[in-house]
């Protein structure tokens, strides 16, 4: 196993890792990153530098709700004749760390549990006639793919640090690193080190309640949140504890610039909503991505933490903070964070993964076991040990029934009302994916039908579990603007702001959307479908979004684009309808033609009522 | 309440409770007294709870969960809205404000003497109890945690493993409902609640009775209470049915003011610092609450509204195209429920319009191209309302 100190790189997630440990309060750290980037054998390096017989419980992705939360263990209670409880993940992990790798695939009741459990501390179990409290005070690490879609917020609101997505890492360079330094030194020294990094965690723990943060800094770090535009104000404790964290590291007892902005960088940045303009000119696209920038800056913070004595820079920083200077502060936090353009961090990362096929494995499966429930036997898979559960209580009973009513004796006596089913989560329901055509004079139209339609949609999308997912593309290249989603509010709260105008990059929207299928299709989702709304006038390449200066591909070119796309599209078994809002004199047949590649329906609706589109959708 | 009594609770608060244990279930602990304090809220809280009164801003929330206690038939809240606002710390914090009430002692369904009485006859060969040989005792109004895993038994009710094990004998073990019985249940991210627990949650609530009947067990006991729920909308929407139960629904948002939310952190942290001593500074504004709410409940059965304001709040329901009248039924009751708070005791449209958006909100239907706010349209119609009633 690799150590903590071991690992090369990865500086501002190890930094958070290294503050999780000084202050558990902080709930835990999550760390997106792409694969290959040694995020796993960083997090489980973690639990080396944990004091000892600090639980440290990896959380399997296909857990099931009873051993997740515990419940009755049969086997032991059938021998014993008196029932014994097993503890389930949550609680193994009370006062260490919980472990999820893979975060964002995690079936969405298990989070909830997770989500439960952190807010409490413990667990409630009232499953099988158990009604018990056991602890479950953790920390939670997760790291996940960002390809892989994103972690449900609710539970992200419960964890302090979020690290700042990093995207490009050349990992087998990292990799090299890390086998040479392994392969040459003395275990002796590694686990020197080691012993050297926990002491010198201890010594921040031990720091740590001595540390002061002053009410202005207090302030300042609330006014960040809220220029931020960060939902909720569970996350400004969060914020508060990890800049105390940080100058616990350091071994000061004040909290000073670098650990405010650390703070802001770890917590209050990956959940902004809003980003405050920049002063500079507003270059709308970034500088192409090649390799990562060299992380000078970051190494250098690592360098700070190793040796934590240096009063001189204390000293000097004694004049008072003003408005002004904490404003400087967010603005250089977020500019240090920001040169890899978040933006383009989805397209960018999901442009390796579509070579491979990760995740097809997963999309046979028709969703997954999350629990028993009583049922009929013939309307689903009979769950055998919750059903031997619930019967084994009444054994004894039946079988002085039995016996007075002379019937033949046997072993097990099994009744209907014993018999529990497999429940499958979101086994069925449709994904429906709206491509709406943001560019040209007729965009504002399209949106507001297809606003129109994503609402009706889910307002009944309850009764059928139904998702929508919204895509507009405008300009050079297609955007998500509202992810799988069943709920109203916030499809009219994502959709309430939308541009317009600009290029038609076609090409670039089927590919967003085909993405968002695959991502689905690893969470249960059986059935896509496709709704663009456009008049099917694509002219901008799907190069375009990944590099500004890409040459302006022929009419040619762009065609076939678009064909290979369909191609494989249809050949997931994604179905589409074309609907057509464009008036009939200007039409050259190309929307028709799109539908007719997709293997779709084509559809013309000028001036399309929403309901309209509705009935389309759900009638095709 | 008196003071005594509130002191009298806190210890059993703050310490941590012992609970129920695997080892002390293997070692074979099973009498009686840790089946009926099951009962009690206390069981289920480890620790403290952050204090009611040390809650910052969310006024929403608060009225709507204090009026419910005021009176229960204003029928439970829903609190939506965003994330880490303080939802379940509310709801959670308000065991410690609750009045008491009066049960049969050691009763698993919290009842009454007449519930009691009533429920014992019911039962086959059952010999008449004479009422004076029954003993009452005082307890808290119970405040019962419905998690998301819990399965439907746990829930309904169902036969007592131990004793079925070891004895063939076939008894009852209550569930939470039974718990909840004349008390809150409460359910935090009720919109993910799995759709065959929702059935029997609306079945229970409808007919304020849990039934189980299975194998020559045969149990039928009361089972009303306060619903409380909460949630992110974003996660999902909750079922139309089970929306429609709730009295109220409560909006919540991020406090914006950064002054407030100083003021947040810093109570925060002094909680998790010192827990104790946090508690201790809040408890006279504790009491100070209890005992407004207890004088609200003995003022309410004597507070009237007249038919003006009631023919008021008809008008409005009708304007806002409500379907059935739980709408004016609901803002009636929490009418009364807010004038009786305030120590009012004739209820006029400023009590109507300070809880109309909160009974109504969630009973409009919705249009999905509607831009203007549910409430937003409420106050609207009250404007109207207000202004036609001024002009007369």
């Amino acid at each position: 196993m690799i150590a903590f100190t071991d690992i090369v790189g990865m500086d501002l997630a190890k930094k958070a890792l290294m503050l999780l440990a000084i202050d558990p309060a902080l709930g835990g750290v999550v760390i997106p990153s792409a694969v290959g980037s040694g995020k796993s054998t960083l997090a489980r390096a973690f639990a080396g530098i944990l004091s000892e017989g600090t639980p440290f419980v990896e959380l399997p992705l296909n857990v099931t709700e009873d051993r997740l939360i515990g419940g009755v263990d049969l086997e032991a209670t059938l021998a014993s004749g008196v029932r014994v409880v097993q503890h389930g993940v949550l609680s193994k992990a009370d006062g260490g760390v919980l472990y999820v790798d893979s975060l964002s695939l995690l079936d969405s009741s298990a989070i909830s549990h997770i989500m439960d459990a952190m807010s409490r501390g413990e667990v409630l179990v009232e499953r099988e006639g158990l009604s018990e409290v056991h602890p479950a005070d953790f920390m939670l690490v997760g790291t996940y793919d960002p390809t892989d879609g994103e972690v449900r917020m609710g539970l992200l609101d419960r964890i302090g640090i979020i690290v700042p997505f990093t995207a490009q890492n050349d990992y087998r360079a990292r990799k090299e690193v890390v086998n040479i330094v392994t392969g040459r030194r003395d275990p002796e020294d590694v686990l020197d080190e080691l012993r050297m990094m926990t002491g010198f965690l201890d010594a921040a723990r031990e720091m740590l309640p001595k540390v002061a943060i002053t009410p202005e800094q207090v302030q300042a770090l609330i006014q960040t949140a809220i220029t931020l535009g960060v939902e909720g104000n569970r996350v400004d404790i969060f914020t508060v504890r990890a800049a105390l964290a940080s100058a616990a590291l350091n071994q000061r007892t004040d909290v000073d610039d670098e650990d405010m902005k650390l703070a802001i960088k770890l917590v209050l940045i990956p959940r902004a909503t809003r980003m405050p303009e920049r002063e500079e000119s507003e270059d709308d696209m970034p500088p192409p991505e090649e390799e990562a920038p060299p992380p000078d800056e970051e190494s250098q913070e690592e360098d700070d933490s190793q040796q934590p004595d240096s009063p001189d820079s204390d000293a000097e920083e004694e004049q008072e903070e003003t408005p002004d200077m904490i404003e400087e502060l967010m603005m250089e936090a977020i500019e240090t964070e920001l040169p890899d353009n978040i933006l383009n961090i989805s397209l960018a990362s999901k442009k390796k993964s579509t070579s491979g096929s990760r995740g097809e494995a997963l999309n046979n499966k028709r969703g997954r076991f999350v629990r028993a429930q009583p049922g009929e036997m013939r309307s689903g898979k009979v769950a055998l040990i919750p059903t031997l559960i619930s019967a084994a209580p009444w054994q004894e009973s039946r079988k002085r029934d039995q016996k007075m009513a002379g019937r033949q004796k046997t072993a097990l006596l099994i009744s209907k009302d014993d018999v529990k089913i497999k429940r499958f989560r979101d086994k069925s329901g449709t994904l429906f994916i709206f491509m709406v055509d943001a560019s040209g004079s007729m965009a504002l139209n399209r949106m507001r039908q297809a606003k129109g339609a994503v609402a009706s949609l889910l307002q009944n999308a309850y009764v059928h579990r139904d998702q929508v997912a919204l895509i507009s593309f405008r300009g050079k290249q297609a955007q998500v603007l509202l992810p799988p989603s069943q709920s109203v509010d916030r499809a009219k709260r994502e959709l309430d702001v939308l541009p317009t105008g600009g290029g038609t990059p076609l090409a670039s929207a089927l590919y967003l959307g085909w993405e968002t299928a695959k991502q689905a299709r690893t969470k249960g989702v059986t059935q896509v479908m496709f709704v663009l709304i456009t008049d099917g006038r694509g002219n901008i390449g799907l190069q375009s979004g990944f590099d500004p200066n890409a040459e302006k591909p022929s009419k040619e070119e762009l065609e076939k684009e678009i064909e290979a796309l369909s191609l494989s599209i249809q050949a997931d078994g994604v179905a589409a309808i074309v609907i057509d809002t464009q008036m009939n004199y200007l039409s050259r047949g190309e929307a028709p033609k799109l539908a007719q590649k997709l293997g779709g329906r084509y559809l013309y609706l000028p001036n399309a009522k929403a309901e309209q589109i509705v009935d389309a959708a759900l009638n095709f | 309440m008196t003071q005594s009594e509130s002191s009298a609770r806190k210890p059993a608060a703050k310490k941590p409770v012992a609970r129920k244990t695997t080892a002390a279930k293997a070692a074979g602990t099973k009498t009686v007294s840790t089946k009926t304090a099951a009962a009690t809220p206390a069981k289920k809280k480890s620790g403290l709870a952050f204090p009611f009164t040390a809650i910052v801003g969310q006024e929403e929330m608060k009225l709507s969960l204090i009026l419910n206690i005021i009176d229960p038939r204003v029928g439970g809240v829903l609190v939506m809205g965003h994330r880490g606002t303080g939802k379940s710390t509310t709801v959670r914090a308000l065991a410690e404000v609750l009045p008491m009430i009066e049960r049969v002692k050691d009763d698993i369904y919290n009842r009454t003497t007449e519930q009691y009485l009533e429920g014992e006859a019911d039962r086959k060969g059952a010999a008449k109890i004479d009422p004076a040989t029954l003993k009452l005792e005082q307890i808290p109004v119970p405040v019962v945690d419905l998690p998301l895993g819990a399965t439907e038994d746990r829930v309904c009710g169902t036969i007592d493993i131990e004793q079925a094990l070891t004895s063939g004998v076939k008894a009852f073990e209550p569930g939470l409902l039974a718990q909840a019985n004349r008390g809150f249940l409460y359910i935090d991210e009720v919109n993910l609640l799995d759709d065959h627990l929702v059935d029997v949650l609306l079945d229970v609530a409808a007919s304020g009775k849990n039934v189980v009947e299975r194998e020559g067990i045969s149990i039928r006991h009361p089972a009303r209470f306060v619903l409380v729920g909460s949630g992110n909308p974003e996660e999902g929407e909750l079922r139309p049915q089970l929306l429609d139960r709730f009295g109220l629904h409560a909006r919540i948002i991020t406090i914006n003011d950064v002054a407030k939310r100083v003021d947040i952190v810093k109570r925060r942290r002094d909680f998790d610092e010192d827990p104790e001593a946090f508690m201790k500074k809040y408890n006279n504004e504790q009491v100070k609450l209890q005992k407004k709410i207890q004088k609200a409940k003995t003022l309410l059965p004597s507070v009237t509204m007249t038919d003006e304001v009631l023919t008021d709040i008809a008008k409005l329901c009708m304007n806002l195209g409500i379907d059935g009248h739980r709408g004016e039924l609901t803002i009636t009751r929490t009418a009364h429920a807010h004038a009786a708070f305030l120590g009012q005791k004739e209820v006029t449209m400023k009590h109507v319009k300070d809880v109309a958006g909160l009974c109504l909100r969630h009973r409009l239907r919705k249009d999905p191209l509607e831009t203007l706010d549910a409430g937003e349209k409420i106050e609207r119609e009250l404007a109207k309302l207000l202004g036609e009633a001024e002009a007369v």
